[in-house]
Order: C-alpha cells, then structure tokens, then sequence
C-alpha cells in the first residue's frame, strides 16, 4: 500500500504542467479512477478490517486531494511567472496583415457633409445624371440663348439628351417634389466636356443645396454657409468673404470665399497669392426658379450653394492633382481610410 | 479682360488708391479681379543714350558698332546692335551689363564676333511693350542721355485680369468705361463725361444702309469718313493696347480696338471704295460663301447674318470682316460700323464656325444699341485729333430708329429687407442706385427705379436685380450671419442612397475592398473586350474622344479595367464601385434612359481564386443590411457577357433577381489580361429595395446545451449542397438546429466524379439535453436513408 502511495505522491509531484496535472488527477480521483478502486475493494474485506481500511484509504484520499491542489497552485503560479517574464514580446511585433478597405476621399467628404446637413433637417437627394435640357438649364433661368450654355461645355447626348453639367437640376426637382417649406442636399456626379489635366476634369462632384421658407434672407445663407465650412474643413478659424458671382439661377449671386489655411491670410500658391480660397458659389433662388419649381415668390424665398466635392477633398489632404480621383490606384485610394 | 490702370484714370480719378485697393473694391463689389500685373515692370531704371558714334562691324554684314553716350559724365559704351535702323546721332534706350529685361534674359558684357559689346539698345518687343521687333526704339531727339526712360514716356502701367466668367451677364463691363463708372460708385469717386459729341455733315456721301431683320440687328449705324490714312498710331495708344493684350495695327484699325475696349462697343472698320453704295444687313442664304479677313473661306447657312454691299458679302455680322473690304496702308476712306446685333445669333454663328473673337464674345452679351451710336463719336473724334484732315463726308445713316424705351422697375422697401437680411436707409438705397445711374422715385411701399439703358439691355429687369445692386454696393460681407429658424419637420429619407452608403461602408469594412470612382463612359475597346459593344447604349454626341463615347450600362467592366494596372502593384486587390448604369431602351416621362444604381465588387488575385471569400462576405454583408437572399441558381441570359456562365449565381428572393456573384467569363479575363478566376459580384440596389429587408425575430435561447455532430456525405460531383444540407435537416427533425458545410473536399484519394461534403451538424432540443442515444439515432438515420440524394455517409 505504501509503495502505491509513494508511486502516486511521485506521480502528482512529477506531473510538469496543467494538463499532465489533470491526468494523474482522473487516474487517481476519476470514475474508474485508483480511489474509486480502493474504496470498492473495501466491501471485499473481511468485516473485522474494513474499519480500519475504509480509515486509512480516506485518510490517504484526503492527503492526496491536498497534495495535488498544492501541486495545482504550484504550477499556476510558476505559469503566471512565465507569463509575467514576457521574455520574447517585441513590441514592435506586428499582428498577421491584413487587407484593408477604404472609401474614395470623395465619399468620406460627401458621407460628413450629408451627416452635417441631415441633422440640420435637410433632406438628400439626387437626381438624373443624364438630364433633360429643361431641368439643366430653362427651369434654372439658363434659356436657350444664355451665354452661361456657351461656357457650360455640355455633353450631349445623340438622342437630344446631355449629361448633368450641375446638381442645381436636382433644385427643381426637389421643388416639384415636396414643394415649400423645403430643405435638400443634393450631392452628386456632374459633367462638362473639357480637357482633363491636373486641375480640370470632365467628371467631377457637386453637392447641391437649396433651403426655401417664408423670410429666409442673405443673412441666413452667410450663418448656414459658415457652419458648412467650420465643420467639413476642420476649422474653427473659418472667415468668410461674400462677394458678387453671377450665376443665372441665383439673384443676388455671390462666391463664398474662405479665409486661406495654408498661408493664413499673407498668400501662398494655393490661394493665388489673395489670401481668400474660392470655395462656395451660391445665392438667393432666382424668382423664375421658384416659379419653375412651382412656388410662389412672393410667399417664399429660398438660398442655394454648390459646392466643389473634389475641390474640397484637395484642399482637406493637400492632393495636387485632380486626376487621382478618377484614376482607380489603389496606392492612391488606400491612403484614405476614414470611413465615414 | 486685362483693364490699364492708365485707362481707367482717363475717366475717374484713382490716384489715391493702390492697385490693390482698386482689385478689393471691384472684386468685392462688382467682378473678380484675379490678378493685377505690371505692365513695364522693370524697365524703370532703363536709361537714354545718345548714338555718338555708328560703324559698320569689320566682321559681319548686319551688325553695327556703335559708341554710346549714357550721361552722367561717364565714358561712352561701345555697344554692337543688330537693328537695321540705328544710326549716329539717335536718342536710345540702352540697358546695361547687370540690368535685364522684362523676360529674365542677363545682360552681360560680351564680345560679339570679336567686338566688345557693353549692354544692348532695345526694341520695343525687348522691352515688352509691343510687339514690335524690327527695329530699335528711337526717341525725340530733345531727351538728354542719362535721363531714365520712364520719365520721358509713360508706359508704366498698373493691369488687372479680370475673371470674364463674373462679367459674362454685364456687357456694360466689358470696356474701361464700364469699370470706371463702377469704381467711381464703389469709391465715392467723380465719373468723366464720356466723350464729346462730333457733329456730322447734314449732307454729303452716305451709303443706303438697311436692315432686313430687326430682331437679328436691331441698331446699324454708318458713317463715311473721308482724308484718313492708316499710319502707325502714336506711342501712348500703341503702349495703352498692348498693355491689354490688344496689337497694333494700324491707326483706324487701333482706334476701332480702342473703342471697342473703351466702351464694349466692336466697330468695323471698311474700306469705302472696296463698297458699292448700299449696305444690306440680312440672313446669308443656303450655300452662300465668303471669305473672312482671316483669309478662310466660310460655308454659310441661312442662320448667319451678313453685311453685304452690292449683294455680296462684305462681313459676317458682329464676327468678323470680310477680306475684300478691309483697311489697307492705301485706304484713303472708310465706311465706319457701329452696330447691335442679336446675341444669339452672333452666338450661333460663331460656335458653328468655330470662330470666337473679340467682336463676338462682346456681341453675344447683349449690347447696349445706345452704343453704336456713341462708338462712333468716340472714333471720330479721336480719329480727328490723331489725323488732322479726316473728316465725316456725309451725315450718319442710323435706319433702325432705335430708341431706349426706359424700364420702370419698382423695388419694395420690405422685399429689400427681407432678402438681404437687413435693414438699408432710403437714403442709402437712393444714392447707391444713382451713382450707378438709376433714376429713382419714392413709391408708396419703395420706390420706382428707372434703368438706364447700359443696364438694361440684359442684366436689369426684376426688382431682384435691383437689390443685387443694393446689396453689392452695400457689400455683401457687411451683412451679419443669422442662423435659420428651423423646418421642424422630418426630413424625407431617400432609401436608395442611404442602401448605397451603407453598403459602401459594409464593402470596405466588411469586405476589405477598396472603392474606386469610375468614369460613366465606358470605351469602345473595353467594351470590344467584354463582348459588350453591340448592346445599346446611350451616346455622347460631343465625347472628349470619338471611341470613348458609349454610356456605361453596368458598372462591373469599369472595375475590371482598373484590375490589371493594380495587380502590377499588389499581389490581391479588391475594388468596389457604386454607380450609375444607363439604359437606354427603357425611359421615363422626360425621356431619360433608365438608371440604375449597382454595386460592383471585383477580387483579383494573381494566380488564385477569391470566389468562395467573395461570396461568403457578400452574403454576410446582406443580411447584416438585413436582406435573406438566395443563392440556389446560375445567373440566366442577360446582357452580361463577361459573366462565367457555369461559375455565376444569380442572387434572388423570391422570383426576383436582385444581382449575382461569380467568376469572370476565361475568355474575357485572357482579353484583358487578367489572372484566372477573378471573382466578381453585382447588386441592383432598385431590386433589392424592391424585395425588401426582413425583420429580425428574436429567437428564445436554449438553456440546455447543444451537441455538433459532424458528417461527411460522399456524393456525385453533380449533387448540390443545398439538396445535402436540407436532407441533413430534415431527416433530424425538430432537433437539427443548424446545418453548416465546413469543407467541400475534392481529394485524389476519392473515386472520379465523387465529392465529399463535410457538414456541421448541430443537434439540440429547447426542453432537455440530448444524450448519446440521440446522436447515434440521428446517425443511422442519416446511414439508412442517405440514397435519398445519392449519397453514402462516410466513417
């Protein structure tokens, strides 16, 4: 009996981790285990020992039961001491890579601006990108002989159809849709038939807006304009200079232009030396547009913007050349891994 | 347009403003000025010299030698000199070794073909004040060497450019008298008169001037002149038109160009005896040609308006003259144009002709008649001060009888304040508008303005314009911001495009892949490449090249074109794209093709397959947006040849097909030379809309704990999954909870046309836990009646 004992002492005190650990504890204390054995064995006696047996083998049980928790203790606290030592962490160890997907710049631009716009109550829109020749330009106050249609450079289609140069087509539509009071963004895909260098594109993106209610002045159009910029350029900084701009659909018509971040104000190249960076053309609706949008003028007024999607984007991360945008590089697009 | 500082001051007095003043004031105000330059910088320190002395160079024919006194007592120069016409005893201007010109170039000291050179006498073209080449300036022989040449002619010249895009609606802007008359507004500044009357002959020589279309020239006025002669014109006028860009060529030909950019108004200048004695002004007829100053020969269409004489044509209204007719150094007597011709037909004349000129782009704004009229006692009057003998011959035809019909415009006081967000004195309203040379009335609610006729033959003619002008004046950053008081309404929410993001957003987060934007037009060789050009597409009439001209239908070959260069640069690229397809053959009630909205996905990989990952994320990707699609059949027969069409499943609910996934046809992956097994996929986004999300249901969470019991099914390769999976299901009943393929295996070791499906199968039941006996039922059943679908239940 005492030799076993010895073997099983041996055995707990030679088990090297957790799990040889657990072995020895189901061969010992298991259903068909070596203790179960012996305390079966008892009823085999005769009934003058099994007193004196059923004594001992408890007793042993209980000793092994000790004897193998302090085992137990001892390991895991030599394995928190492994863990604890650290000996081979590199911190600058990398995990396994990974593909990483990414929005176009655009798209995070546009995602921010529809957020910003939708929680000041503005509904998003968008519209045909092959247009009528009316909601592109008669209903925006662009008649057919309007030197505006000369320098719009328009795509047009074989079947009398064009391409939207605009998202101000969407300001109609909008109107005629859900009528006045209204407040819409329209941001989208525009066209204009032009030479493609590192400023110019012929596909390009717009973000259309139109706010029209009783009362709704210049003033109104300054504060919604500021706000737009505070948060689409990160800046609290943002100084706004309205100016004349001509623009058929708008009267008065006006360039917003912001206060250039780059130079802060003394020139630089991005703002061709003036200080100021052209960013935001807009005004107040034009009385013929209301009425194409079927809205009475004199009840209602209304502002509207547009702005520049990729120019924006530019002058957010600094990119020098608008072909980028189009361009499908994947070492360009993945540099941009907001996902708004 | 380039506007001369020197110019403006002619009419208003902007000596006490910087040229950056004179920029703000107008840029805030009126127009942009983009850029303000100095015409003549450089040239201040130039000095005269006095030719003493002028040899021919010993070493070559065409050079000259020359000393050259440059004052202030120090040794003559000797300087060599190319120019044909210097000689001894000229006044010149030198520059000096150190000095350089306006374009850059370093004067050095030098030899030239052995001659010591000590700087260079200048022509005008050297020093960028014409274009003028041929010879060396020389000046009045009064000027004593040493003095600066910018104090002896004036040529320093302040030139602001002006964005034309911001004065496109203003043809009262388009000459310095324009501008004058807006800075002396902005400024506060006293406005000339704009130039003085010239009485014309009541008899003598005029030509029988007359206009057949009144609507396509509403004013024609004429006038002959006779004793001119087209010398070189002075100095100051020849410095004052290069300054803005406009070349000399000859006096009547410069003063024409003078009054053009002076008061916006083009002139046509014709030699009179190349004309009979009448003037007609009418539309060209079909197949009529002439031959325009720029000696091209014009097909004509009964749209153009001519000028004609003896019934031929003479120039081509409001564009260009005609060669037969034009001043020459010979002409003694001219027939002088002033007149208005209809915008659009300028217009359309000159885009069809691909002829755009000074003429034109000033025509096509819509000009003022009241002009040509004054354009030409502008012209004679300077013509008489420049070329004493010229005179008119004859009385001035002006047939149209035109008359400014004043526009009474009323402007309310409250609609002012309404829309400008402020509060504007009367006072402040009435002198803003009569310095722009408005009348104004008090009128019970506002007042009644009065346009004058430069303002009104286009930009004035709503009571809005009237308080734009109020408002540009006032200055619009003068205006303080005011928040909206809000809408409170919910806004309508577009599904579409919310669908569009969030899938978006899911495709890069969830599928890792990159968005990409792609041009709608799809060109004809990609088109070529995916067995996709013989579709119908809508088409661009003006395309930016002829074989790129086709709309996209599907945005799929978009992505497929921008995998290649990408697989040079990484070694698996996964691209996604929202966008636009165009469908022609289907339109709506304003005769727009059909658009639809899809989302493409491209995997590539060089030399693998990304099908499986493709599928899988795509799925997932749905039902998170909440839409249960299936994917049980091969995409049918549609317009997508680029599709594998043993290898593409239609995603579906229901009968509807909302998109597919799959693998690029092998035969257009060789096309564009693109690896094997490119996995791609399509959503209609209408589609899926239209069959809608489910709703999520909470299912009650089992207490008791499940038991996975694994089964591999060995089947004929031609068996399905899905046949497996269901049979798996149902032959366990109510205690199969789930059912999923862990492997699909294809190994050497079994039989030809044999596959292995290794499914998961979870058993479980919502009242107890399952024993072994459960497990071991749901095995013999699956053993028994597995034939059901072919199969044999391996191990």
């Amino acid at each position: 009996m005492e030799k076993r004992r010895q073997e099983w002492l041996q055995a707990i005190e030679s088990a090297a981790d957790e799990a040889a650990l657990k072995q020895v504890d189901s061969m010992l204390f298991g259903k068909k285990g070596a203790i179960q054995d012996l305390v079966k064995s008892v009823s085999s006696l005769p009934a003058e020992e099994r007193p004196a047996a059923g004594k001992a083998y408890n007793q042993l049980k209980v000793e092994l039961a000790k004897v193998l928790d302090d085992r137990r203790e001892v390991l895991a606290q030599e394995q928190m001491q492994r863990d604890l030592a650290a000996p081979d962490f590199d911190p600058t160890e990398p995990g396994p890579a990974r593909m990483r997907g990414t929005l176009h710049p655009i798209s995070v631009v546009q995602n921010e601006l529809v957020d910003l716009f939708t929680s000041l109550g503005f509904t998003w829109q968008d519209g045909p990108e092959i247009e009528s020749e009316f909601y592109n330009f008669e209903a925006l106050n662009i008649p057919d002989d309007h030197p505006a249609r000369a320098t719009q450079d328009t795509f047009w289609n074989t079947d009398g159809t064009l391409l939207r140069t605009h998202t101000s087509p969407v300001q109609v539509r909008a109107m005629r849709r859900f009528g006045a009071p209204l407040k819409v963004i329209a941001p989208g895909r525009c066209f204009r038939q032009e030479a493609v260098d590192a400023s110019h594109e012929h596909t390009f993106y717009q973000m259309e807006g139109l706010v029209v209610d009783k009362g709704v002045s210049t003033a109104n159009l300054i504060h919604t304009m500021k706000t737009c910029l505070r948060v689409i350029l990160r800046r609290e900084d943002i100084h706004v200079r309205l100016r004349p701009g001509f623009f058929p659909f708008v009267e008065p018509g006006f360039e917003l232009d912001v206060n250039c971040a780059f130079c802060e104000g003394r020139g630089c190249k991005v703002c061709k030396q003036s200080g100021w960076i052209e960013i935001l053309p807009c005004g107040m609706v034009h009385p013929k547009v209301l009425e194409a949008g079927g809205i009475d003028p004199e009840e209602y007024t209304g502002f509207a913007f547009g702005m520049g999607l990729q120019r924006v984007v530019m002058l957010r991360y600094g990119i020098n050349d608008i072909r980028y945008f189009m361009g499908g590089d994947l070492r360009f697009l993945e540099q941009f891994d907001e996902v708004s | 347009m380039l506007i001369s500082s020197n110019w403006l001051n002619r009419y208003v007095d902007l000596g006490g403003q910087s040229p950056e003043d004179v920029r703000d004031a107008l840029t805030m105000s009126t127009a942009e000025v983009e850029k303000i330059t100095t015409f003549g910088a450089g040239l201040e320190d130039l000095v005269i010299g006095h030719v003493l002395t002028r040899e021919k160079h010993p070493d070559a024919d065409k050079l000259s030698v020359c000393t050259v006194d440059i004052g202030a007592g120090g040794e003559p120069l000797q300087i060599v000199c190319g120019a044909s016409n210097v000689a001894a005893d000229q006044r010149v201007v030198v520059i000096q070794p150190g000095q350089a010109l306006p374009d850059g170039t370093k004067i050095k000291q030098g030899k030239i073909r052995g001659q010591v050179s000590m700087g260079m006498i200048c022509s005008e073209s050297e020093l960028g004040l014409s274009e003028e080449h041929d010879g060396i300036i020389v000046l009045d022989k009064d000027y004593s060497a040493g003095v600066e040449f910018s104090r002896v002619v004036s040529f320093l010249d302040h030139v602001l450019e002006i964005d034309n895009k911001s004065i496109n609606h203003r043809p009262d802007l388009w000459g310095h008298y324009g501008i004058a008359r807006e800075l002396a507004a902005i400024l506060n500044l006293e406005l000339q008169e704009y130039g003085r009357p010239v009485e014309f002959p009541a008899s003598g020589e005029a030509l029988d001037v007359s206009i057949e279309d009144l609507a396509a020239c509403p004013r024609y006025t004429g006038l002959c002149i006779g004793g001119v002669k087209a010398t070189r014109s002075p100095d100051w006028l020849r410095y004052l038109l290069h300054a803005v860009g406009q070349r000399s060529i000859n006096l009547l030909v410069d003063l024409t160009n003078f009054v053009m950019l002076d008061l916006g108004q083009p002139m046509h200048a014709f030699d009179r005896r190349r004309l009979r004695s009448d003037v007609v002004v009418r539309r060209a007829k079909a197949g009529e040609t002439m031959t325009t100053l720029d000696e091209m020969s014009r097909d004509l269409t009964e749209e153009d308006l001519l000028i004609t004489s003896g019934g031929e044509p003479v120039a081509l209204a409001g564009i260009m003259g005609g060669q037969g007719s034009m001043v020459d150094d010979e002409t003694t007597e001219l027939f002088l144009e002033s007149a208005t011709f209809h915008a659009a037909t300028v217009r359309r004349t000159s885009v069809r002709l691909g002829l755009r000129t000074d003429s034109s782009a000033r025509f096509e704004k819509t000009l003022d008649p009241a002009n040509a009229e004054l354009g030409i006692h502008r012209f004679v009057g300077m013509l008489q001060d420049l070329c004493p003998g010229a005179a008119p011959s004859g009385p001035l035809a002006d047939p149209a009888q035109w008359r400014y019909e004043p526009v009474i415009i009323r402007l309310r006081k409250a609609r002012l304040d309404l829309k400008l967000g402020i509060q504007v004195p009367d006072q402040q309203v009435r002198s803003i508008l009569e310095s722009l040379e408005f009348e104004v009335r008090d009128a019970d609610d506002g007042f009644d303005v009065t346009v004058p006729s430069m303002r009104a033959s286009k930009d004035i003619g709503i009571e809005d314009d009237l308080i734009e002008e109020i408002g540009r004046m006032f200055r619009y950053d003068n205006i303080p911001e005011v928040p909206l008081s809000s809408i409170v309404a919910v806004p309508h929410r577009d599904e579409e495009l919310n669908l569009a993001r969030d899938l978006s957003r899911a495709a890069a987060l969830e599928l890792s892949a990159n968005e990409v934007y792609n041009y709608s037009f799809q060109p004809d060789a990609l088109l070529e490449a995916v067995g996709a050009r013989e579709l119908e597409y809508t088409i661009v009439g003006n395309p930016v090249a002829p074989e790129i001209c086709r709309m996209r239908r599907h945005v799929l070959p978009s992505l497929l074109s921008c995998l290649g260069a990408n697989l040079r640069n990484y070694q698996s690229v996964r691209l996604f794209e929202v966008g636009k397809g165009y469908h022609p053959e289907s339109r709506d009630q304003d005769g727009l093709a059909h658009e639809v909205s899809e989302l493409a996905i491209a995997f590539a990989q060089r030399g693998g397959s990304d099908y499986s990952v493709l599928r899988t994320g795509l799925v997932s990707l749905l039902k998170r947006q909440g839409f249960a699609v299936e994917l049980d059949e091969l995409m049918g027969h549609t317009d997508l040849p680029w599709i594998h069409p043993g290898m593409t499943v239609a995603l579906t609910s229901g009968a509807e097909v909302v998109g597919y996934v799959g693998t690029l046809h092998p035969q257009i992956a060789r096309n564009l030379d693109l690896p094997r097994g490119v996995a791609i996929a399509n959503l209609d986004l209408r589609q899926l809309l239209r069959v809608g999300r489910k709703e999520h249901k909470f299912v009650e969470v089992s207490r008791f704990p499940t038991q996975p019991v694994d089964v591999a099914l060995m089947v004929p390769t031609g068996v399905q999954v899905k046949t497996c999976a269901n049979f798996l299901r149902e032959v366990g009943r109510k205690l199969v909870m789930n059912v999923q393929l862990f492997e699909a295996y294809r190994g050497a070791e079994l039989p030809e046309g044999v596959k292995s499906l290794n499914f998961t199968v979870t058993l479980g039941a919502t009242d107890r836990t399952l024993d072994s006996k459960d497990e071991e039922k749901y095995l013999s059943k699956v053993r028994e009646r597995c034939g059901e679908v072919q199969a044999e239940l391996r191990g």
